[in-house]
Formats: structure tokens, C-alpha cells, sequence
């Protein structure tokens, strides 16, 4: 059983094609639970591509995902109840424009979870205040920054309880001085045990947060190791020309 | 047997003799009742106001009476008494005041004016008219007609007085008066048993309308062709009322049209999103079709068409169904444009929290659909608002129907006027509020730099990657949405001004 391995996904030869185009030519990945992978790779390389076949936002081509004892890849496999508990969070946030932060967290909750009103609220508010938005619960999202709206959008996420989190370029879009906040939020929960595939561009992060960082390029990975391995003995060319370019 | 013959005949002698002594007594009492000399034919007032046998009070009129020459007479003068309360106009009215004329009795002497009280009379044979040299003078009690050669027996004298006010009030009236004949005999008539003159009290509206026509500054205003042709105070007073039936009824279409136009349109928006190609196509053809024609022509294809078929519906609830097919065609398209705007982050992260189509479609799609089409819609039912009046086209009465008609009667454009404000009432808060809406949308989608309460600068920037670029999709397509609709008329106030 996946779930005595400690294993919460385990991707098999995993294929998928846009058309012609191949985006993604057999990944194999295994996450353990509480384990935090980042993927690290050049633009186009297909990590958004690989994150969102987990959550079946991309239909895979070819190949097998698992989460826990779930084959996610089986046509009879009730979608939702996947998604419902994997979390992701997007580069560009996607928050419901026309809700408040508080029902932002809330909405999925009462809908997808059955949770009444009241539970959704104590939980919206809670997960708000982890993420240091005590303050803002009933703002809209427009009156948010960047970093805020993105920290309302992880609680957003947390508060489905997923049993993992896929986090895509999470703080790509925000101005430099507002990634610290997003990072420090996604940091704590690393430490609080979070199950996380981290797409991301932060090395520091990276180095400090994850357990193992994989390299992807033209559909495949490259490469992967520890951060230590990865970052400061790359084996492959590819590797060291894009560690090269990006530090 | 000649006995009881004998006695019948008797008895009829008898009874003879006594009728004729009867007769013979009654015969001066009957010949010298008036209804004898000269009969009263008729009695009638006239104004242009009120149709039938009634009078505005308040006004000036024209009574006609009409009597016909008894046997072996002959008239030499006519008297007809003005009733009690009843003023002929003699120049001494304020408005009408003349040097000449302050309350004098007028004659033929002073015809030419108009504005007086005057006497028509006719004398007619059968169907001949007989020349008559009359005079005539009106005073505040009578008007007197005296005739050069008397009217012979038979013929018909029409007596017309012209400009007589009756009061302001509900009430009828009988002339009575007196003619003399050419021995010098003078005799009553009486017209009670006529059908009387039926003086109704002057609506409110009239009274002002006459108010102003009286006023000096109404006058200079109105010697102005331009204010007199399209700005003429008493039309405008009598138009606000007048035309009020028809601003409903005018709202009536738009308001029974537009809600129904609302499912229609947004199920032909779904089959123009659909996933089956034939839908797809009816879809499109019925968008096109409506949005490629003008709507008049529309109309005149239903209106007249529909009869010539068979079916026959009342003209105002065809109305409202062109105009509903007609604007359906436009929701198909601004509700369309409206959910495909929405970026597709948005369902995405729907998705990813667990959440099924509909419970996406109905907590976050929906939502901002119509936030984001409300200005446009509200556009829609303006220009639909307005298109109401391409129904006077085929008779169906609304406002622009019911200020023809006015303008018909009241020959200058004023009626026109008031009714672009009626339109105006409606039209002008609606792009008010279309205008605030919109900025209140921005706000609330993030174009605006204030947290509630407090002001604090944004820290996101232009150079912010994703959330601009998605913006900027949404933006792109709400205009796609508003020169979708654009097409219907240039004078289209929302959503194209988003930047
Ligand atoms: N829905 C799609 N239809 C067609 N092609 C797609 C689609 N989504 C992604 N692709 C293509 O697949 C390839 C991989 O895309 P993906 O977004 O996974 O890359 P990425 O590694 O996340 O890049 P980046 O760092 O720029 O986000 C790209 O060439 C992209 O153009
Ligand atoms: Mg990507």
C-alpha cells in the first residue's frame, strides 16, 4: 500500500502532449509525505504542465499519477475529490474578484466540504491569521497587494485541509519586496510538515526549504538531488547552464 | 226607426255645436301663443374643445339659434337674451382691452376684430339663401338682430353669436328672447323645451393654459418663432399631462420587453457557446439576422405580417415581442462576451479547490458576469427604451403616438419637446447610474488605489506580471463585449470606456 511507504504521489511515466507538441516525455516522481520537492527548470520546460496533471487540470496523455491509494489517472476516479484534497496555488492568484478575503476562504468550504457558515468563518479567519491577515478578513482582493492577495489565496487553499500543496511560481508575479511575506508563510508550513511541490525561481528558498530539488528541461527530468547536490555540483550540462543563467 | 234616427242626429248636432263653441273659444289662445309665429327650431353651442352638445365654461363659444317663420307673418326683429351669467366679449376684458371698446355694446360697426363678440345671421327658403340687411348689436344683456325687410312666412332664420363666455362651472343653460313682427307686436319664445346647452367647468390644465395666453410675458415670449414653434408655454402645460399616458405606455414596452428578452437572450448565449455545431449555427443565425436588420423593419414584418396570416394580436403585445426577439439578439451577445471575459483563472481555481461545474458556474462565474455586464445590459434597455418609438410607425400608441396626435391639433413642435423629455426622465438617471456603476465595478475589481477607510498606496505595479496581463484579458474582452453591442448605434454609453 502507497500509504505504508509514506509516498502521498508517486507519477509514473508520465506523458503528455499539447497536439504535436510533447510538453511532457515520461516523468517518474515519488513525494513522500512531509517531504517539500522544488522544481526547478527553464521556461517552457513543462513544470506548470507536470503540477497540473496532479490536480487533473491537464489531462495526462499517457502514464500513471497516484495520490495515496487513489489512482488519479483512472477514468472513474471522482475528480474532485481529488482536488478537494490537493491544494495548489497559482502564480497569479486567481482570488474570487468578487468576494472578500474571508469568503474567498470560505466558499469552497461551505460548498465543497458542507462546512456550516459558522465553521467555515472560525476556519477562514484562522487560516487568515496564519498567514498574518488577521487584519484585512473582509477586505476585497482588489484592495489587496500582490503579496496579500497571494496569501489569502494558500489560505484559501489550507483551508480545504489538502493532504498536499502544489505551489506554481507562487511569488513570480510580485514585486521583490513582497515575496519575503508569501515565502515566510510557505516556509512555516514546510516546517509545520506540509507535503509541497514547489515550482519556483527562489534559490535561497529552495536551498533552506526544500528536502529535494529536481531539475526539468524539455519534458523530462534532467537531474535531482538535495538542493546542496543540485545548486553546488550540478552533473549535467543543461543543469549548470541553467543555474549558470539564473544566479 | 225614424224616431231614434231623428234623436241620433240631433244629439249629433248637439255635440257638434258644442266642439265648435269649444273651438271657436280655444282658436284666439292657440293662434296667439308664439310657438305659432315663429317656431324655435334649435339651439346649439359650439367650441373646438369638447365634441357633441357641450361647452367649455371659461371660453368664448358660438350658440346658433335657429327658428322658422310662422304662417302669415312677417319678422322685423330678433332678440336673443343672454343668460344669467353669460358674457359676450365687448373689449373690456384686461387682456383685450381697446381704446374704443371698453365694455360698450358692439355692432356690426365694429366687426374685424376677432377678438369681440359678433352676430351671423342667415336667412334661408328651402335651400335658397335670401340677402338680408341686417344690423345687429350685442350688449351685456341681449343681442338685439333687426332685419331691413321683414322675413316672410316660412323662411329660417339662423342667429349665430360668436364669442359668448358662459361661466367657469358645470351647468345648462336655455336662451329664451323675443321677436317683433311688422305690425309692431312684440312676443316671448322660449327655448326650455329645446335640448339645453350643457356647460362643463374648464379643466385645470385649461384654465392654466388660458392663464398664460393672457400673461404679457407668454405673449413676447411666444412673438419669438423659434420659442413659439418648439417652446410655446400653453402647449408645453397641456402636453405634460396629455403625453403622461403615453410614457407609460412607452415604459409599458420596454418594461414587459426587456425582462423577456433576458431568458431569450441568455439561452441563445449558451447555444452560442455550445459544443454542438448546429446549435451553434441556429444560434448564430438568429444573432445575426436580428443585429444585421434594422429593427423597423422587424416590426413591419410582424405587425403587418403576422395578420396577413391570420394571427391576430393586439398591436401594443406584438410590440412588445419585437421588441423583446429584437434585444435578445443583443443580451445573446453581451452575455456571451460577459462569461467568456471571465479569465479562466477563475475557473481553474475553482477547480483546484474541489469544486463542481455548477457550483462554479452559480458562486463564482454568474456573480461576475453580471456585474461586469450590468452596464452594458442597462445600455441595451436604454437604446431599446428609446426604440419604443419606431412602434408609432405601425399605430401602436406610445409616447411618440400620442405626441403626433397632439402636434396634430396644436400645430406647433412643443409636443415633440416635452415628449424628448419624458424620454430624457428615463434615459438621463439611467446613464447617471451606469456611469457610477461602472466606476464602483473598477473600484471593486482593482483599478482603484483605496483600501476601505483608509488611503494606502498599492503595491502593485505595472510591472507585476501575471494579475496585469489578466486584467488587461478581461478588459480586452469587455470591450469586444461593448462594440458587439456598439453595433446597434454609436450613442452607446457603456462599456467601451474602460481603457
Ligand atoms: N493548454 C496548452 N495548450 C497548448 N500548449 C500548452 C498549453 N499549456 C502549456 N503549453 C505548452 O507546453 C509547454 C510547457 O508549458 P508549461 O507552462 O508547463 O511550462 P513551464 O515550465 O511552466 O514554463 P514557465 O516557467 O514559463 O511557467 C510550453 O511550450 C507551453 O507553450
Ligand atoms: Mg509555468
Amino acid at each position: 500500500m502507497t500509504e505504508s511507504n509514506g509516498v502521498v504521489i508517486r507519477i509514473e511515466d508520465l506523458h503528455k502532449s499539447f497536439g504535436a507538441l510533447d510538453v511532457l516525455r515520461g516523468v517518474d516522481l515519488n513525494v513522500a509525505r512531509g517531504e517539500v520537492v522544488v522544481i526547478l527548470g527553464p521556461s517552457g520546460s513543462g513544470k506548470s504542465t507536470l503540477l497540473r496533471c496532479v490536480n487533473l487540470l491537464e489531462k495526462p496523455t499517457a502514464g500513471d499519477i497516484w495520490f495515496e491509494d487513489t489512482r488519479v489517472t483512472d477514468p472513474a476516479t471522482d475528480v474532485n475529490k481529488i482536488r478537494e484534497q490537493v491544494g495548489m496555488v497559482f502564480q497569479s492568484f486567481n482570488l474570487f474578484p468578487h468576494l472578500s478575503a474571508k469568503h474567498n476562504v470560505m466558499l469552497a468550504q461551505r460548498k465543497v466540504l458542507k462546512r456550516t457558515k459558522e465553521q467555515a468563518e472560525r476556519i477562514a479567519l484562522e487560516h487568515l491569521g496564519k498567514v498574518g491577515l488577521a487584519d484585512r478578513v473582509d477586505y476585497m482582493p482588489a484592495q489587496l497587494s500582490g503579496g496579500q492577495q497571494q496569501r489569502v489565496a494558500i489560505a484559501r487553499a489550507l483551508a480545504m485541509d489538502p493532504h498536499v500543496m502544489l505551489f506554481d511560481e507562487a511569488t513570480s508575479a510580485l514585486d521583490p519586496e513582497l515575496v519575503r511575506g508569501v515565502l515566510d508563510v510557505m516556509r512555516a508550513l514546510a516546517q509545520a510538515g506540509m507535503t509541497m511541490i514547489v515550482v519556483t525561481h527562489e534559490m535561497g528558498f529552495a536551498r533552506d526549504v526544500a528536502d529535494r530539488a529536481i531539475f526539468m528541461d524539455e519534458g523530462a527530468i534532467v537531474e535531482e538531488g538535495t538542493p546542496e547536490q543540485l545548486f553546488d555540483d550540478p552533473q549535467h550540462e543543461r543543469t549548470k547552464d541553467f543555474l549558470g543563467h539564473i544566479i | 226607426m225614424t224616431m231614434r234616427t231623428q234623436g241620433a242626429l240631433v244629439r249629433l248636432v248637439r255635440s257638434t255645436l258644442l266642439f265648435a263653441m269649444v273651438l271657436a273659444l280655444l282658436l284666439p289662445m292657440i293662434a296667439a301663443s308664439p310657438a305659432e309665429a315663429l317656431t324655435v327650431d334649435s339651439v346649439t353651442a359650439r367650441s373646438n374643445q369638447i365634441g357633441g352638445n357641450e361647452v367649455m365654461g371659461g371660453r368664448p363659444v358660438r350658440v346658433t339659434w335657429i327658428g322658422t317663420v310662422g304662417p302669415s307673418e312677417s319678422i322685423e326683429s330678433v332678440v336673443i337674451n343672454l343668460p344669467d351669467g353669460v358674457s359676450p366679449l365687448l373689449g373690456d376684458d384686461a387682456s383685450r382691452r381697446s381704446e374704443k371698446l371698453g365694455g360698450q355694446p358692439v355692432s356690426q360697426d365694429d366687426q374685424g376684430s376677432d377678438q369681440y363678440s359678433r352676430v351671423d345671421v342667415q336667412v334661408t327658403s328651402g335651400s335658397n339663401r335670401i340677402e338680408e340687411d341686417v344690423t345687429w348689436v350685442i350688449d351685456n344683456e341681449r343681442a338685439t338682430v333687426t332685419f331691413g325687410k321683414p322675413v316672410e312666412t316660412g323662411h329660417k332664420i339662423q342667429i349665430s353669436v360668436v364669442n359668448l363666455v358662459f361661466p367657469d362651472a358645470d351647468a345648462s343653460y336655455a336662451l329664451t328672447g323675443s321677436y317683433t313682427d311688422d305690425t309692431g307686436a312684440t312676443r316671448t319664445f322660449d327655448s326650455r323645451a329645446m335640448q339645453p346647452i350643457k356647460v362643463v367647468a374648464r379643466p385645470p390644465v385649461e384654465k392654466l393654459t388660458d392663464w398664460l395666453s393672457d400673461q404679457p410675458w407668454v405673449q413676447q415670449w411666444n412673438s419669438f418663432p423659434v420659442c413659439q414653434t418648439f417652446f410655446k408655454p400653453q402647449t408645453a402645460v397641456s402636453s405634460v399631462p396629455a403625453l403622461f399616458v403615453g410614457w407609460l405606455r412607452s415604459l409599458g414596452l420596454v418594461l414587459l420587453g426587456f425582462p423577456l428578452a433576458i431568458p431569450i437572450g441568455l439561452a441563445f448565449s449558451f447555444l452560442r457557446m455550445s459544443k454542438l455545431a448546429v446549435l451553434r449555427f441556429i444560434a448564430s443565425i438568429y444573432v445575426n439576422v436580428i443585429r444585421g436588420t434594422p429593427l423597423f423593419l422587424q416590426i413591419y414584418i410582424i405587425i403587418f405580417g403576422l395578420p396577413m396570416l391570420g394571427v391576430n394580436v393586439d398591436n401594443y403585445l406584438l410590440g412588445i415581442f419585437v421588441l423583446a426577439f429584437n434585444s435578445s439578439a443583443y443580451l445573446a451577445e453581451i452575455f456571451r462576451a460577459g462569461i467568456q471575459s471571465i479569465h479562466k483563472g477563475q475557473f481553474e481555481a475553482s477547480a483546484s479547490l474541489g469544486m463542481n461545474g455548477a457550483q462554479t458556474m452559480f458562486s463564482v462565474i454568474i456573480p461576475q458576469t453580471v456585474r461586469r455586464i450590468i452596464p452594458t445590459a442597462t445600455s441595451e434597455f436604454i437604446l431599446l427604451y428609446k426604440d419604443t418609438s419606431l412602434l408609432a410607425a405601425v399605430g401602436v400608441m406610445e409616447l411618440m403616438m400620442f405626441s403626433k396626435s397632439i402636434v396634430a391639433t396644436s400645430i406647433d413642435m412643443t409636443p415633440y419637446v416635452v415628449a424628448a423629455g419624458y424620454y430624457l426622465l428615463v434615459t438621463l438617471p439611467l446613464t447617471k447610474i451606469i456611469a457610477a456603476f461602472e466606476k464602483k465595478l473598477a473600484a471593486a475589481e482593482g483599478h482603484t488605489d483605496e483600501p476601505p477607510g483608509k488611503k494606502k498606496k498599492r503595491a502593485r505595479r505595472g510591472s507585476s506580471g501575471d494579475s496585469t496581463a489578466e486584467d488587461s484579458h478581461q478588459e480586452n474582452a469587455l470591450q469586444a463585449a461593448a462594440s458587439a453591442v456598439g453595433a446597434r448605434g454609436t450613442g452607446h454609453a457603456a462599456g467601451g470606456e474602460g481603457s
